[in-house]
């Protein structure tokens, strides 16, 4: 275990947790050790794409779920696993419209995700073409200086 | 410019609603307008925080949209035309509710973060680690603002005496985690740690405050371990009062949490100097900075024995307490500030960041000044309004006047009255804005009730303000875009919202005649940029000044200026006609309200009757909801400013039983025809008048009032010669020349704050 700290000596108290722990007879073994690194980015569209398709199914059930403690929490969440396991024909019956819906939903998200990907791509490489055809500027000539002494043409 | 905020829900108490009350207060100081909004709010928070529909496209010159968990305000944002930045709160990574239905909301809500980074102006992280977050999101532009805490919230005096009392009575040591309970915050390691602790320290005990759900599977196992260890506290969340006494009673912090995007009460305890011990986990050893002790690895008896050693090392715990006061410079309300100026940066539309002092303007042209006032007009009652309007006029000669005020009438419901917009006032332009919320009082008394009573967070006082009122985002909103256009802006009462929201906005060039007592709102840290931003404060008497000093040691420089009285020809014997008044009289000129002290008066005064067969009669004139009825007493109504002048000329004394007076023009109107008063002794401004004068009584109670009465009954001609001697202080040409000096300061920047 590492102490960090900079008003003490992390040393100093970890020598004097030590001998605590030895003049009781013990010895700590290892733990769970922090983490403190970034969490990686959720890409938006496989993300959306990945979340239409896991409910697209209207008549799944969620994770039961109450917020409510004590008995009446309990009781809740035995009435909601009754209707479930009861009425799930019903379910199906109600909600089977819905689940062919969100199957188009997810479908026609799928493709125009698929869409707009191939065109950023296009983009990309229009962009690239561009950028290599531009060429580079050129350095600016010297401006001819003119005598001070010599005639000016008439217009 | 103009910030609105939009965060998904307000609720008193979470993390992020606080942080948008702290962001407009730090938005303010820099010079930004705005008002927050929110996708749900809390009840009974409606003044302080409006619904995100009614935040409107074009209304502001920037929205910042507070992003954590998903939300579908984050899809409006998207669609959103005009620039918003993104304050990010950080989002717990899904692993810690794999299985649970928050998993897929805190994915989400990652996948919206990477979705705004494409629209966003700037992403703000509210540390490092959100800052890295949101670039890996794809911010272009991200910045650092973290969140602060003030101080002084937690110094001991905030804390719940009796709370504390009922903490400290038990076994030692008391270790205190505060969070929600809930997976990633580790309950079940600081109950292993309590376990291992009660093997040192059998009367140990471990106090979690916070909210959790008692219903789920993991905080019924929670509270089974708990009960079956003993010694362990499920609190629930605690008002503020009780959270100080809490973290003033324990004898240790302790953090076992596995993700914190900033970790708040970390920097609470600090502040409460609470030694903390905490598992430097995501962003926690960041918020540490080193300070107080970190530790990378759980392993609980080695933890424990830590834990004793800091209860029973007085030289270590020293130590800690004193690097983590050193801590809280770097998370103080300056540090934000300064950090939240660099991050908009470049972000407004085309105001002015903040209100510059106006260019001197070439030859003799007239100052301009604006006064801000809750209300205003000739048929308007109060005191300090009365004020106000005198000023205004008597300045309006030689300084251009704008008086900013509302189209409010009455001081207890703000209800709408006068036309929005421009009208004048002789040589005084006035400009109305209409109030956006009526106060509804018994609410409203129950509120100030339970906030007097012991000590407030930021949004408590916020929220009490807000119900104060009047509620005028316009005028804000104006003090914000036009500062430019004055040389100085006068603000008249400091218990106002548009005086306590509207200082720090133009604080360089900001004038407050406070009129300030001694009453519980002044104990309000809100009120702070009142006293101790603006350039300087105007004062009535020298006991306003002396109790502003005492409350605000940091106050902005303060002078005596007050009001100027000078009496007309005035003639008793036309008011007694007049009114068919036979015998000796008291006068009260005022509104007739309990909060005035008239009822206390009433009272005494049917004493009085009761006692003496001669006592005075007791004439009260002025509007109010207070029945005045008994024996000797009359009630007149409102009365002419002549018949005013023709009553106190001719009664045997003025009666002011207010205990709250900044200055009581009552009083020195009353000196100025010559006439003497009788004073409520509770009020050091009343009692500080009759004792320079020599003119006057004071009472405490019914005995007091009669001997009041009885020897200015007895004195009256002699003790009207001292009152009019006392009036000759109150000349106006010497209060012009105050103001007029102290906005030509404004003008050429000169007298800057806080000079003391």
């Amino acid at each position: 275990m590492k102490l960090l700290g900079r008003d003490f000596s992390p040393r100093t108290v970890l020598q004097h947790v030590a001998a605590r722990l030895e003049a009781r007879g013990l010895a700590d073994g290892p733990g769970p050790m922090a983490e403190d690194g970034t969490e990686a980015r959720v890409d938006p569209m496989e993300f959306n794409l990945e979340a239409l398709a896991s409910h697209a199914d209207a008549t799944a059930p969620l994770p039961l779920e109450t917020h409510r403690g004590g008995l009446g929490g309990r009781a809740v969440v035995l009435v909601k696993r009754v209707f479930r396991a009861s009425c799930q024909v019903l379910i199906n019956e109600a909600l089977g419209r819905q689940t062919v819906f969100n199957g188009h939903v997810r479908d026609s998200y799928a493709q125009l995700a698929s869409r707009l990907q191939s065109l950023e791509l296009q983009l990309q490489s229009l962009r690239e073409v561009r950028t290599a055809k531009v060429p580079a500027p050129r350095a600016p000539r010297p401006a001819k200086k003119r005598s001070p002494r010599s005639p000016r043409r008439p217009s | 410019m103009i910030v609105h905020q939009l965060l998904p829900s307000f609720v008193p108490g979470d993390a992020m609603s606080a942080a948008a009350i702290g962001l407009r207060l730090l938005l303010r100081r820099l010079g930004h307008a705005g008002e927050v909004f929110a996708g749900e709010v809390a009840p009974g928070f409606g003044s302080l925080v409006r619904p995100a529909r009614a935040l409107r496209s074009g209304s502001c010159d920037l929205v910042l949209y507070h992003h954590g968990i998903a939300s579908p305000l984050a899809g409006r944002m998207l669609l959103w035309r005009g620039p918003f930045g993104v304050v990010f709160h950080n989002i717990t990574p899904a692993r810690f509710y794999a299985g649970t239905r928050l998993e897929e909301p805190l994915r989400s809500g990652r996948a919206q973060l990477a979705a705004l980074a494409t629209r966003a102006a700037v992403g703000i992280g509210v540390s490092d680690l959100n800052a890295r977050e949101l670039t890996a999101a794809g911010f272009p532009k991200v910045t650092v603002v973290p969140l602060f805490v003030e101080s002084a919230r937690f110094d001991h005096e905030r804390a719940d005496a009796d709370f504390a009392r009922r903490l400290a009575d038990g076994g030692r040591p008391l270790v205190l985690a505060v969070g929600r309970v809930v997976p990633h915050k580790r309950v079940e390691d600081l109950l292993s740690l309590h376990a291992e602790l009660r093997a040192i320290h059998p009367q140990a005990r471990l106090l979690i405050v916070g909210k959790g759900a008692k219903g789920q599977a993991h905080h019924r196992a929670l509270e089974a371990r708990a009960r079956a260890l003993g010694g362990v506290t499920f609190s629930g969340p605690l008002a503020h009062a009780e959270l100080v006494a809490a973290y003033r009673t324990a004898d240790v912090y302790v953090s076992m949490s596995e993700h914190e995007g900033f970790g708040v009460p970390l920097v609470e305890a600090m502040a409460a100097e609470l030694p903390v011990l905490a598992f430097g986990a995501a962003a926690v050893r960041e918020t540490m900075g080193g300070h107080g002790l970190t530790f990378t690895e759980k392993r609980f008896a080695s933890l424990a024995e830590l834990v004793s050693l800091v209860v029973e090392d007085e030289s270590l715990r020293a130590r800690l307490i004193d690097g983590q006061r050193r801590r809280l410079d770097a998370l103080s309300p300056l540090a934000a500030e300064q950090a939240l100026g660099h991050a908009l940066q470049g972000l407004a539309r085309a105001a002015p960041a903040a209100a510059p002092l106006a260019p001197r303007r070439k030859g003799k042209v007239r100052p301009r000044l604006a006064l801000v006032v809750q209300r205003y007009g000739e048929t308007v009652t109060g005191g300090a309004e009365a004020h106000a309007r005198m000023i205004a006029q008597r300045l309006s000669a030689d300084v251009q006047v704008e008086v900013l005020t509302t189209t409010a009438k009455d001081h207890l419901t703000w209800t709408n009255a006068f036309t929005p917009g421009p009208e004048r006032d002789g040589d005084v332009k006035v400009l109305r804005f209409r109030v956006e919320r009526e106060r509804r009082m018994r609410a409203f008394n129950r509120l100030s009730e339970e906030r007097f009573a012991q000590g407030n967070d930021l949004v408590a006082e916020e929220h009490w303000l807000a119900e104060q009122g009047p509620v005028v985002p316009q005028l804000q909103e104006h003090l914000a875009r036009e500062a430019h256009q004055y040389d100085a802006v006068a603000f008249f009462t400091y218990l106002y919202a548009p005086t306590a929201w509207g200082v720090p906005l133009v604080a360089q060039k900001a004038l407050v005649v406070p009129t300030a007592h001694d009453e519980p709102p002044l104990r309000f840290d809100a009120f702070a940029d009142v006293f101790e931003r603006p350039r300087a404060l105007l004062c009535n008497t020298p006991e306003e000044v002396e109790l502003i000093r005492q409350r605000f040691p940091a106050a902005a420089r303060t002078r005596v200026v007050g009001v100027g009285v000078k009496a007309p020809n005035a003639r008793g014997a036309r008011f007694a006609e007049k009114y068919g008044l036979t015998g000796s009289y008291l006068l009260y000129v005022g509104r007739r309200e309990a909060g005035k002290g008239v009822g206390w008066l009433l009272e005494l005064h049917r004493v009085l009757v009761k006692r003496f067969h001669d006592a005075p009669t007791l004439v009260l004139a002025g509007d109010g909801d207070l029945p005045a009825r008994g024996e000797r007493v009359r009630a007149l109504g409102r009365i002419s400013e002549q018949d005013k002048w023709d009553g106190l000329s001719g009664a045997l004394a003025a009666v002011v039983p207010s205990q709250f007076e900044s200055l009581s023009l009552l009083a020195l109107e009353a000196f100025a025809c010559g006439t003497p008063v009788v004073v409520n002794a509770a009020s050091s401004v009343l009692a500080g008048h009759v004792a320079r004068s020599g003119a006057g009584a004071t009472f405490s109670d019914a005995e007091g009032y009669a001997d009041a009465v009885r020897r200015v009954g007895a004195a009256r001609k002699p003790l009207g010669v001292q009152a009019l001697r006392y009036s000759r202080r109150f000349d106006w040409s010497a209060v012009l020349d105050a103001w007029r000096e102290e906005i030509d300061r404004c003008r050429s920047g000169r007298g800057a704050a806080r000079t003391g």
